[in-house]
């Protein structure tokens, strides 16, 4: 087993090296990457009284975030998992092309003539997608092309792509995005557990998940009575939905920490806790569920009171959020900043806003604005580059919460009430 | 009574005048403990926050600092009655100690072992923060009264930072709180809680906390002579469960409770 281990991370590095080698043009924008974090890394100052200003506008580095995605967009219409500064574009990536079908009809729906472009790009993400589908209505697991995808179905990759079926039939009413989306929502009802968690060959690493809350969000989509779906179907998606969010719900301590992330071999990263804080609320919210939202609100205030202390959050934890690792998860931070700003939505306390809108600023001044296509617009894994969460590498989940989070960041802004001068009556 | 002032740094006017209008109601400090200024943490803080250009304006203005009669420039032209002694014009706290006669120490960390002992050798029975680190337990329990501290925000609705701003974006009373400090942010006894009647007239953020700064000034005098004469007993806060602590505003909320002002002060006007 440590063999097999070993020799798949000399392999792995190998194609990496391999991948330098036969692209040595990539060598200029890795080495001013790692100088340029180095440098940042030594000069910065983070603490409770620090505080970014706006240096980059929201909706210029939307547009930038954007471009990558679209830029990552393969021939065969998914999206990459990520561009490595070794090695390239990775091939399609089916899970991360589902959820970041919203993304891009959210964009169209601000984005003005861009939008049209993004409307495209969702089109053609979803039609690839329906091509992945199983006999059984599941997604497959990993990279397209790759082992794993033949072996087996994944119960979060069908999750994750039912989120953008889910939205495609809303905006397009393809009745074939309908189908596969019902199809989906069927085997996920139908391989859950009978205490609402999913376990087994189609989780990963064959056990429970408490992240799998993200899936509990798609099924609770897609048995949402409003989105007229078939109403006799319906029941079965909340229920499911419903039981994997009471499984979840579970596992949150006092102290706002949750147990069952279980990544053997990896520690805990924000990514995920951030997974099972976004899918609970989300969940919540859908299935009116306030007991989800306080106990999601307990962890995010937690997290916040850190972040506010140190102007960012660790790329990961040891239980009870002690002892976080030195390095940022910079998905991770956008996905947190996301949650703030619904929790702000909910329950309009200022300070959810305010902890986004500075979050935002130090996740904006990491996004680079030169380099090759790959890097322009671009999420890192970690920050430093060279960080224990997908090192070296700009990762199209991370594109999709950073967009997601400016997204919703300019519909929180629009939201409040114009200033009260606007409106004042003038006597004279 | 016996009171030592802790000070930011020893070009805070809050901590000048702060002096002076405790030697007005008759208790002349015996000691000021001030943080370095120019050390290499704020330097690099002001270096980040505000680029080079400004960083190094910063860091000159402590380097050289003015000298003469000049008046200088003054922040908070609010505190000018306590900054004034005739003729003369405290630009630091350690002119006023001059004036007043009492030593003024300057130290890096008001926690560190060496502060403690400092405080310790003045003896006080009251401690008078008005600025520098979140203070730790061996600080907070040197003087027999504890340490004071004036938070401009009423307490336990609005505690940490960005208060004022705070106060009015969340439609609380603008206002100022007198209490002891403990080892929570803002979490300790209440001595005296004041609502701020002007800030209606204020036009800016700026000039809010300018007022509300001179209104505490002259407040913690008179709260200190009430303690002295035990008049005054700190009362502690309610709903300590409720995690009231507000952070570092950012500056589209900032801007937004500007705009605030500025509406208040056109209704103010017309009717």
């Amino acid at each position: 087993m440590a063999r097999d281990k070993a020799s798949s991370k000399i392999a792995k590095a190998a194609t990496e090296i391999g991948g330098l080698l036969r692209a040595p043009a990539r060598v200029i924008p890795l080495l001013r990457k790692l100088g340029r974090d180095s440098f940042r890394l030594t000069f910065e100052q983070r603490h409770l009284y620090s505080y970014a200003s706006t240096q980059r506008e929201s909706a210029e580095v939307l547009n930038s975030v954007l471009r990558w995605i679209l830029d990552a967009q393969r021939p065969d219409g998914g999206i990459a998992a990520y561009y490595s500064l070794l090695t390239g574009y990775s091939e399609s990536y089916p899970e991360v092309t589902g959820y970041i079908v919203p993304t891009l009809y959210d964009f169209a729906g601000v984005g003005g003539d861009k939008g049209a472009v993004a409307r495209a790009s969702a089109e053609r993400a979803m039609l690839w997608l329906l091509s992945l589908q199983m006999q059984t209505g599941a997604f497959p697991a990993g990279l397209h092309g790759s082992p794993d995808e033949r072996a087996q179905p994944s119960v979060f990759n069908t999750g994750q792509i039912l989120q953008g079926l889910v939205r495609a039939y809303r905006e397009t009413n393809n009745p074939e995005a309908r189908n596969a989306a019902m199809r989906a929502g069927d085997w996920l009802v139908a391989v859950q557990q009978a205490d609402g968690c999913w376990s087994g060959p189609s989780a990963y690493q064959h056990v429970p998940h408490t992240y799998y809350s993200m899936v509990a969000w798609a099924l609770a989509e897609l048995g949402e009575p409003s989105r007229a779906w078939d109403s006799q179907r319906e029941r079965p998606y909340r229920n499911a939905a419903e039981k994997s969010l009471d499984w979840a719900l579970s596992h949150f301590r006092p102290s706002g920490w949750i147990d069952g992330i279980k990544l053997r071999g990896h520690p805990t990263y924000l990514h995920f806790i951030a997974y099972v804080l976004q899918g609970a609320l989300e969940t919540g919210v859908l299935l009116r569920r306030n007991d989800a939202i306080d106990a999601v609100a307990k962890s995010a205030w937690v997290l916040l009171r850190k972040f506010e202390a140190n102007k960012f959050l660790p790329g990961a934890y040891e239980p009870d959020f002690k002892a976080g690792h030195r390095f940022t998860c910079l998905t991770g931070n956008a996905q947190m900043s996301c949650i703030w700003l619904r929790l702000f939505e909910v329950t309009n306390d200022l300070r959810y806003l305010n902890a986004a809108l500075k979050m935002n600023e130090m996740l904006k001044g990491l996004i680079p604005s030169r380099g090759p296509a790959g890097m322009i617009g671009g999420v890192s894994g970690s920050y430093p580059i060279w960080g224990r969460y997908q090192p070296l590498r700009f990762i199209s989940w991370g594109s999709k919460f950073l967009a997601d989070d400016l997204l919703l960041e300019q519909r929180m802004k629009q939201s409040l009430p114009a200033e009260e001068v606007e409106v004042l009556p003038c006597a004279s | 009574m016996r009171i030592v002032i802790l000070a930011s740094s020893v070009y805070s006017e809050t901590s000048c005048a702060m002096a002076v209008r405790l030697a007005e109601v008759g208790y002349i400090p015996v000691g000021g403990l001030a943080l370095s200024s120019l050390n290499r943490a704020t330097l690099l803080r002001k270096f980040a926050q505000w680029g080079p250009r400004e960083a190094l304006r910063y860091a000159r203005s402590k380097l050289i600092p003015q000298t003469g009669t000049a008046p200088g420039r003054m922040q908070n032209k609010l505190l000018e009655p306590w900054l004034k002694a005739g003729e003369q014009r405290f630009r630091n706290l350690k002119e006023v100690a001059r004036f007043y006669r009492f030593p003024v120490a300057v130290c890096r960390d008001q926690n560190a072992a060496a502060s403690v002992s400092r405080l310790r050798v003045w003896a006080p029975d009251l401690i008078v923060f008005t600025g520098g680190n979140i203070l730790r337990k061996a600080v907070l329990s040197v003087a027999r009264l504890g340490v004071l501290n004036l938070h401009l925000g009423l307490l336990p609705e609005i505690r940490g930072m960005s208060s004022p701003e705070w106060s009015l974006l969340s439609n609380v009373p603008v206002g100022v709180t007198i209490h002891s400090m403990d080892e929570g942010i803002d979490t300790g006894p209440i001595l005296r809680r004041l609502e701020f009647p002007d800030a209606k007239q204020c036009r800016s953020r700026a000039e809010l906390r300018n007022r509300l700064i001179a209104f505490g000034v002259e407040q913690i005098g008179n709260v200190i002579s009430d303690l002295d004469r035990g008049l005054l007993a700190p009362t502690p806060q309610p709903d300590q469960d409720v995690d009231t602590q507000c952070f570092v505003m950012h500056e589209w909320l900032q801007a937004r409770a500007d705009g605030l002002l500025t509406g208040r002060l056109t209704r103010a006007t017309h009717e």
